[in-house]
């Protein structure tokens, strides 16, 4: 079949963006560093300078005609292909290629990327034979995925198998083959649409960042160039031509360079310092940074690479693989006057978090100072009673919404209940047609035929079958259906608790920052959202549910704080949501989650307060669909009650303090290692 | 069946969203377009309006992508073998194409599948081209594109920003060309898009209901004349059409000749950095924008009141956002940097309709309250019937 052929815009005229241009040039020269991630924001080239990479890479040997690219000289890894042909006493031709860049699309299923049998060869000749996918066509070449991040994890799974072994296994439809997958990867993204798994991450050698280009007269130039492309590109790429030639060559020179580039020891010493600095994992990070020195030297001509080789490249490699330190020992109090024994500190923040609460110059109306050192009793009537310098100020304040923060993974596994609904966050096979096609099965009765699978099936048994006028015969044995596999996204229920303990310590700055994150999750995984709040005298549904996160954003920015806590109400309110929405969609588990510090006062009928809500606590447990997560909005310290842990207990919750929501970060925002 | 059409130049007011549309009928390249708002503003029906005015193009007679004869850069695998093999390739006339992608569309519809007659006849694997095969060269419409399925979100994203379709799927693996206008339309109540396919859009427009006594009476004289007697409707609009149509066509004809001076490259820059947009995109579309919007004026040269015109079509989706902001252009700001004045910008209700307000007090149980907050440049009004 012929191949359509693009016309991509040049590599040489890209402007800026030296850093991904860097890390692509790299790898062209030194297979070796193992690819490269480029991650930023929509419209700064990513795809564009892949793909135009595709045109300058080198030449390689290769078997004539073999779908693996093997290489005729390296007779340990050929395919099963070739060495059929060197049994039967063929002598393998040698020819030559480019580096091969494949694309692996989204959409793309199972069969195609490991292969599968070869239907035309089987109802041809009636036997079973292999045919190729993407992993044998990028054999000792680039495996390229546009938003990588969208990627099946069912692929992405594929993908990893083979990425480190280097080979691709195959066992299906009768068909037993091994042949060798030596690929780099090569991907780009947009952080926005969510983040990668670590491990796939780390398999990329090199990480950039990129941004768009500031500079008024660049970008000119930028506006200008691509028009002249695309009013022609015929003519621009032979306007380009001999800058394209010039970097091929430059490129060829650097790889016949590369084995000759010495890397003395205190440059293998930097680049275990540096890796270790990062507290990168594992020790991919310093093999490929002394690789990718190796290789910067070998791009400018020089036989050993230095130190500062190390620094240049040093971004790259570490990029996605720095690592958060652990907290840090507790600190020095801070106002060395307290006479409270050493706590743990208030804030036991990551180093390089931002100010996530407003600075204490708030307006002293704002929060009810002066409770900090209050007793237990003393803080209590004061909830209960407002005192009045504070109560009145503090009955509607709206505070600030702290800075967000990725969450953990909150998810509860997959399970094997067929779902109908569409998100991100919980995986689940689907029993409607909707849903992506990611494999096939033997009959099971969902009608949902995988028509590709079922020939595949059919095909090996032709010769033998009565046809009427059709060259396939399909039998009932034959019939294979589709494995489809969507995101799930769930209901998630906040239940938040705006009562003027809440602004004590800015609690609630700290608690709306929670939910913030939790949102920003929730909208990269397509949940449905809906917010209870409750304060002063009863509870109120602040947002029925809804997939407008956006919507749940404003809400919680306008939440007002203040007043006194009816716990129960609340709980109350969320259940009641949590049952109706039960009751449309039954088999979409709502996940309430409580946020507050537990200390409820207010009840609704006439018993305490907390006897109350831990009396709505184990109706809501008694329901076994919904599930709870209590998130403590009390910070660690001397002064506190432990009132929401209780509540996560009678709820039979999962608690969390607000700082253990979140996640262990692999790629943080650091933008400047070295430059 | 074919159902008579609600004529485009017969729609009272919403003026921004029939520039956006005219603009991408004279270029294809600006990209489509978003348009943004609520039930009952006619969206939909300014969209199937506008692909009776849309121009007639040349096709390979037969080609399953449409492909232009003279155009070999984007000209799929087949016909450009047959070409290249010395044939004379059989060209067509037809009108260019709105494709429908219906929300509840499957991925193998949207980017193609095995050919399975042809499988079970011949056993022999064929592709059979979908929905963006089909749409190739012509308008990808996507009713209601927010409540697409997120899979099928993911493979238009690639297919829109390369316009090439690669499937590797169900047995098959083929490339085409895919070069479709992306024309969508939502309601923002129901969620927002997600940002990767927004920036995909070229142009976006927020519309509300038209507010004015005066014209929303002849919304109504309008619909239920056409409503009575539809052809006769259309007969009565048809010279207004004609006009339209003419005047779509000369412009497409000016667009080549129609040149743009660095000082005004400047000006795009300046404002999409100042903006702070995402990327490279805006500027792009800016461009484009600028220069079909001079065309249409029958005029080569793209001068300061054509990127004034359509500057903010092509920021207002491109805006880096906090997290959750509205999708809005700070309209002051935007006036302050290509210097107009904020109450004159395109000429209608698009700045300040509404003032900056947060005095909402009674946000309970009440679904559709939050269309009391109104931001800049992002007006709701929700007592708005249809247009």
């Amino acid at each position: 079949m012929a191949e359509y052929r693009r016309y991509v815009f040049p590599f040489t005229a890209i402007i800026g963006q030296e850093k991904m241009k860097r890390a692509l040039i790299l790898n062209a020269v030194n297979p070796r560093l193992g690819g490269a991630l480029v991650r930023g924001e929509k419209g700064t080239a990513k795809s564009t300078a892949v793909r135009s990479l595709a045109a300058l890479l080198p030449e390689i040997e290769v078997v004539a005609g073999c779908p693996c690219n093997c290489n005729p000289r390296d007779a340990v890894r050929l395919c099963p292909f070739c060495r059929e042909r060197l049994a039967a006493g063929e002598e393998l031709a040698a020819g030559t290629r480019r580096v091969p860049v494949v694309d692996l699309p989204v959409s793309a299923t199972e069969d195609r990327v490991v292969g599968s049998l070869d239907f035309e060869h089987a109802i041809r000749y009636g036997r079973r034979r292999f045919e190729p996918g993407i992993l044998a066509r990028a054999n000792r070449g680039i495996v390229y995925v546009d938003e990588v991040n969208l990627l099946d994890d069912h692929l992405v799974d594929v993908l990893l198998d083979a990425a480190a072994s280097g080979v691709n296994v195959v066992e299906r439809e009768g068909i037993t083959f091994v042949h060798p997958a030596a690929f780099i990867l090569v991907g780009t993204m947009n952080p926005e649409e969510g983040e990668l798994r670590p491990q796939l991450l780390d398999r990329f050698g090199l990480c950039v960042p990129v941004e768009g280009v500031d500079d008024p007269p660049a970008r000119v130039a930028i506006i200008r160039r691509r028009e002249a492309f695309d009013s022609d590109p015929i003519g621009f790429l032979a306007a380009f031509a001999a800058q394209e030639e010039e970097l091929r060559q430059k490129i060829v020179q650097a790889r016949a360079l590369l084995l000759e580039v010495r890397v003395p020891a205190a440059v293998v010493r930097l680049a275990a310092d540096l890796a270790a600095e990062a507290l990168a994992a594992g020790h991919r990070a310093e093999i490929v940074l002394a690789q990718a020195a190796r290789t910067l030297a070998a791009w400018e001509g020089r036989e050993a690479a230095t130190l500062e080789d190390v620094e240049r490249v040093a971004e790259l490699v570490l990029y996605h693989r720095q690592r958060e330190a652990p907290p840090p020992p507790p600190a020095e109090p801070e106002e060395p006057e307290t006479e409270e024994p050493p706590a743990p500190p208030e804030e036991q923040e990551q180093p390089d978090e931002p100010e996530r609460e407003e600075p204490r110059t708030q307006p002293e109306s704002n929060r009810c100072d002066g409770n900090d050192g209050l007793s237990e009793d003393n803080r209590r009537q004061q909830d209960e009673n407002p005192s009045p310098e504070c109560g009145a100020a503090a009955a509607e304040t709206v505070f600030a919404i702290g800075e967000p923060f990725p969450v953990k993974r909150l998810d509860h596994g997959r399970d094997r209940i067929l779902r109908k609904g569409s998100g991100r966050r919980s995986r689940t096979r689907t029993p409607t047609k909707a849903g992506r096609y990611i494999r096939a099965t033997m009959r099971r009765g969902s009608g949902d035929l995988a028509f590709d699978a079922t020939l595949r099936a059919a095909a090996p048994f032709q010769g033998r079958r009565q046809k009427n006028g059709v060259a396939i015969a399909v039998e009932a044995a034959d019939i294979r259906e589709k494995v489809r596999e969507k995101r799930v996204g769930n209901f998630l229920l906040f239940v938040v608790d705006a009562s003027g303990s809440m602004g004590a310590e800015q609690r609630m700055v700290a608690a709306k920052g929670a939910v913030l994150s939790l949102l920003l999750d929730a909208y990269q995984k397509r949940d449905r959202v809906g917010m209870v709040a409750f304060k002063g005298e009863h509870a109120e549904v602040l947002l029925p549910p809804t997939n407008s996160v956006e919507l749940a954003h404003r809400r919680l920015a306008e939440l007002p704080t203040g007043g006194r806590t009816p716990l129960a109400a609340g709980l109350l309110k969320a259940y009641e949501v949590a049952r109706a929405h039960l009751f449309k969609n039954s088999n979409l588990s709502p996940l309430l989650i409580v946020i507050s510090d537990g200390r409820g006062n207010v009840g609704v009928g006439g018993r305490k307060p907390l006897a109350e809500a831990h009396q709505v606590a184990a109706l809501i447990r008694e329901e076994e669909r919904i599930k709870t997560l209590v998130i403590d909005a009390e910070k660690n310290g001397f002064l506190s009650f432990g009132l929401a842990r209780g509540l996560a207990e009678a709820l039979g919750a999962v608690y969390y303090k607000i700082e253990d929501l979140k996640a262990d970060l692999l790629v943080k925002a650091v933008r400047t290692l070295t430059d | 069946m074919r159902k008579e059409i609600f004529p485009f130049t017969a729609l009272v007011g919403q003026e921004e969203m029939k520039k956006a549309l005219v603009l991408n009928a004279v270029n294809p390249r600006i990209g489509g377009v978003l348009i943004r708002g609520e039930k009952g503003t006619a969206k939909s029906t300014a969209v199937r309006g506008l692909a009776e005015l849309l121009p007639e193009i040349r096709v390979v007679a037969g080609c399953p992508f449409g492909c232009d004869p003279e155009d070999v850069t984007v000209m799929c695998a087949e016909c450009r073998r047959r070409r290249e093999a010395g044939e004379e390739l059989p060209t067509a006339t037809r009108k260019m194409r709105v494709v429908d992608l219906p929300v509840s569309a499957t991925e193998d519809r949207v980017v193609g599948t095995l050919d399975i007659e042809h499988a079970i006849k011949k056993g022999e694997k064929r592709f059979e081209p979908g929905v963006l095969a089909e749409a190739n060269r012509g308008i990808l419409y996507v009713d209601e594109v927010n409540l697409l399925d997120d899979h099928v979100v993911d493979v238009l994203l690639d297919a829109a920003a390369m316009g090439v379709n690669t499937v590797e799927r169900e047995g098959v693996s083929f490339t085409h060309p895919a070069q479709f206008i992306l024309v969508g339309t939502m309601n923002p109540e129901e969620g927002e898009l997600r940002p990767q396919l927004l920036d995909r859009f070229g142009l976006c427009v927020n519309i509300t209901g038209v507010t004015d006594p005066a014209l929303r009476a002849e919304i109504v004289k309008r619909c239920l004349s056409f409503e009575e007697d539809p052809a006769g409707f259309a007969a009565v609009w048809e010279e207004e059409q004609q006009r339209l149509r003419e005047k779509i066509v000369a412009a497409r004809r000016t667009l080549p000749q129609v040149d743009i001076s660095d000082e005004m490259l400047l000006l795009i820059a300046r404002t999409a950095i100042e903006m702070r947009v995402d990327g490279h995109r805006a500027d792009l579309i800016m461009m484009k924008a600028a220069k079909t919007n001079a065309a249409l004026g029958g005029r080569t040269e793209v001068t300061e009141a054509d990127i004034k015109e359509t500057a903010n079509f092509a920021l207002l989706h491109r805006m880096r956002r906090k997290p959750f902001q509205e999708v809005a252009v700070d309209q002051e700001k935007l006036a302050g940097i290509l210097g107009l004045h904020p109450h004159r910008q395109g000429g209608k209700q698009v700045a300040h309709s509404h003032p900056h307000t947060h005095t909402h007090s009674h946000p309970h149980q009440h679904p559709h309250s939050h269309a009391h907050t109104h931001q800049h440049g992002h007006p709701h009004g929700h007592e708005h019937g249809r247009g």
